[in-house]
């Protein structure tokens, strides 16, 4: 495959996007019209245009900011369609169909409108707003999975297998834990090879792995789950910590001990985190740490090999963060957040 | 003035009637001063409740606002339709000094963690703390339902007391005593009329007796 060419196109893009100082200009805006105003000076121009023509304020900064990820991430698609590349920009861009798919399935389950359902799709990644669509037309859970099937989209074996016990028990999150499982197992096995490429992503999603084990283990001690139950719902395949580790960590009694056990690995950063956040089990606080984390692991692959992957990879890292640090900014101006406290709520990477 | 019989029976008719209002009154007052005591009571619980709710819905409102500014609205959305949409409660009632108030069921809202219909996988802990916190609220909400709703009740029935504490003491005994005097001094006019009546009648009977005996003489 040709990286030469995408990666130069792919770093073109890279170059408009935000950066520290920008953003404190938009920090600095007094309220969400001006950050309008602003914005229609950026590269979103068409975008916000289009959605505030469409919603109101904040909803309509949302929708261009939804609007020009899938117009990026598509355009990063087109330019690898056919080649290795496409295959592992869709490991990332999967998570995207994952949770597309779990907002149909809840929809049906409570049998919420097609219009309400569709607002909440994100058709970021392989399937299309047609096929969500198609499949959000269907009558209930068992004709969505029927129609996966049918058109041979892998996330229906999961589905498919679980959909029993998910009869038996009526309990939606059978299949979203399937699906989960489905989507991590999945990506693993794609980028599962010695290249420089595979190697790169298997390293991120191994990491990412790690830190859905990790917020899952501290959320699961703050809210007293019974063990056994826990168990199923860990991921296998995390860099740092494998089953038995994880285990060790399930096995603890606070916060403050899984902290204490992770402080030999690369989440020491954890134990910084301030007084407060032990003291009143903000989970969301541990989160963030770990997100970060992730997205500047994620970032960092644009300094890998120019003639690789990863520089695509670190872009859709850097542009995901880039829209969360907007939205953050504009939904924190929407409730006239002062700028010290939006300021701490940012994803700076 | 109401058209009244002066008559004897009439007064007494309105004497027991001035009485019976009375004591009336005194009773309703009684009443009053025991639904004050009670109201009061459940005011304090109220305020207390309702200090609580502002703070869990303040924090509520904020932890929505993160969730919405990292997750994105439509994750949070997405991961509301996997909860439940509907709360069922069970609603009984209870007398406080005969003013039926409702009792709700304390069937709590809040949930854990796996009851929510959502893998945790795929939710951030974020969206968890904004539901565990509105779940919180609606929590108290079903609370003070029940204590606002006695409170208001209490307070209607107050207020009627009242009121018809003030129509017997302002309209209904003094119309009564106002009757029953104005019995009793047509009464005491006729009783005078009748005294003079006799005596003049009396009078004139002695003038005639005498004048019979003065021609028997003559």
């Amino acid at each position: 495959m040709d990286y030469g060419y995408v990666n130069a196109r792919v770093k073109g893009m890279n170059s408009i996007l935000f950066n520290r100082k920008y953003y404190d200009t938009l920090i600095l805006k007094a309220d969400i019209d001006s950050l309008i105003t602003e914005l229609e000076k950026s590269p979103y121009k068409n975008e916000i245009e289009e959605g505030c023509v469409l919603h109101p304020g904040i909803l309509g900064i949302e929708y261009a900011l939804r609007k020009n990820l899938i117009k990026n991430y598509h355009k990063i698609l087109g330019l690898v369609r056919g080649d290795i590349g496409e295959i592992y920009i869709n490991v990332f861009l999967n998570r995207w169909d994952i949770q597309n798919i779990k907002t149909i399935l809840r929809g049906k389950n409570i049998h919420a409108s097609p219009n309400e359902i569709l607002e909440c799709l994100v058709p970021a990644g392989e399937l299309d707003e047609a096929t969500l669509t198609e499949l959000m037309k269907q009558q209930d859970i068992r004709s969505v999975i029927d129609l996966l099937a049918t058109w041979q989209i892998s996330y229906s074996h999961p589905l498919t297998m679980y959909l029993d016990e998910y009869s038996e028990k009526n309990d939606l999150a059978v299949l979203e834990y399937a699906l989960d499982k489905y989507y991590y197992e999945h990506s693993l096995s794609i980028v599962a090879g010695k290249k420089y490429d595979s190697r790169i992503i298997h390293d991120l999603l191994a990491t990412e792995i790690d830190i859905v084990n990790i917020k899952t283990i501290l959320r699961v001690i703050r809210d007293s789950i019974d063990i056994e139950e826990t168990q199923s719902m860990l991921l296998p395949g995390g860099k740092i910590f494998k089953h038995k580790n994880l285990l060790e960590l399930i096995n603890t009694n606070s916060i403050r001990d899984v902290v204490r056990k992770v402080e030999s690995t690369p989440y020491s950063f954890l134990s910084d985190i301030p007084e407060q956040a032990f003291l009143t089990d903000k989970i969301s606080a541990f989160e963030k740490e770990l997100d970060r984390y992730i997205i500047r692991k994620g970032i960092r692959t644009l300094r890998g090999d120019p003639l690789s992957i990863s520089i695509v990879i670190g872009y859709l890292w850097a542009k995901f963060n880039e829209i969360t640090n907007i939205r953050i900014i504009a939904r924190c101006k929407n409730a006239y957040i002062s700028d010290e406290e939006l300021q701490e709520e940012l994803i700076y990477v | 003035m109401e058209q009244v019989n002066p008559t004897r029976m009439e007064l007494i008719k309105k004497n027991a009637q001035i009485k019976l209002a009375e004591q009336g009154r005194d009773l309703l007052r009684e009443k009053m001063d025991a639904l004050i005591r009670e109201f009061f009571l459940i005011m304090e619980n109220v305020s207390k409740s309702r200090d609580e709710l502002e703070k869990v819905s303040d924090l509520a409102q904020r932890s929505l606002l993160i969730a919405q500014a990292v997750d994105d609205p439509v994750a949070l959305k997405s991961a509301s339709f996997a909860t439940k949409r509907h709360i069922t409660l069970d609603i009984s009632g209870k007398n406080i000094m005969g003013i039926p108030v409702p009792v709700i069921g304390k069937k709590r809202v809040s949930l854990s963690l796996l009851e929510r219909g959502y893998s945790i996988l795929g939710v951030s802990g974020r969206i968890d703390e904004t539901a565990e916190k509105f779940e919180a609220e609606i929590d108290l909400i079903i609370g003070l339902a029940e204590t606002e709703t006695a409170l208001r009740r209490l307070g209607d029935e107050i207020q009627m007391n009242r009121r018809r504490v003030n129509a017997l003491e302002q309209v209904l005994i003094p119309e009564l005593k106002k009757q029953a005097k104005f019995i009793k001094i047509i009464i005491e006019e006729r009783e005078r009329e009748d005294l003079y009546r006799l005596k003049k009648v009396k009078k004139i009977l002695d003038q005639k007796k005498k004048a019979a005996h003065r021609m028997k003489t003559s």
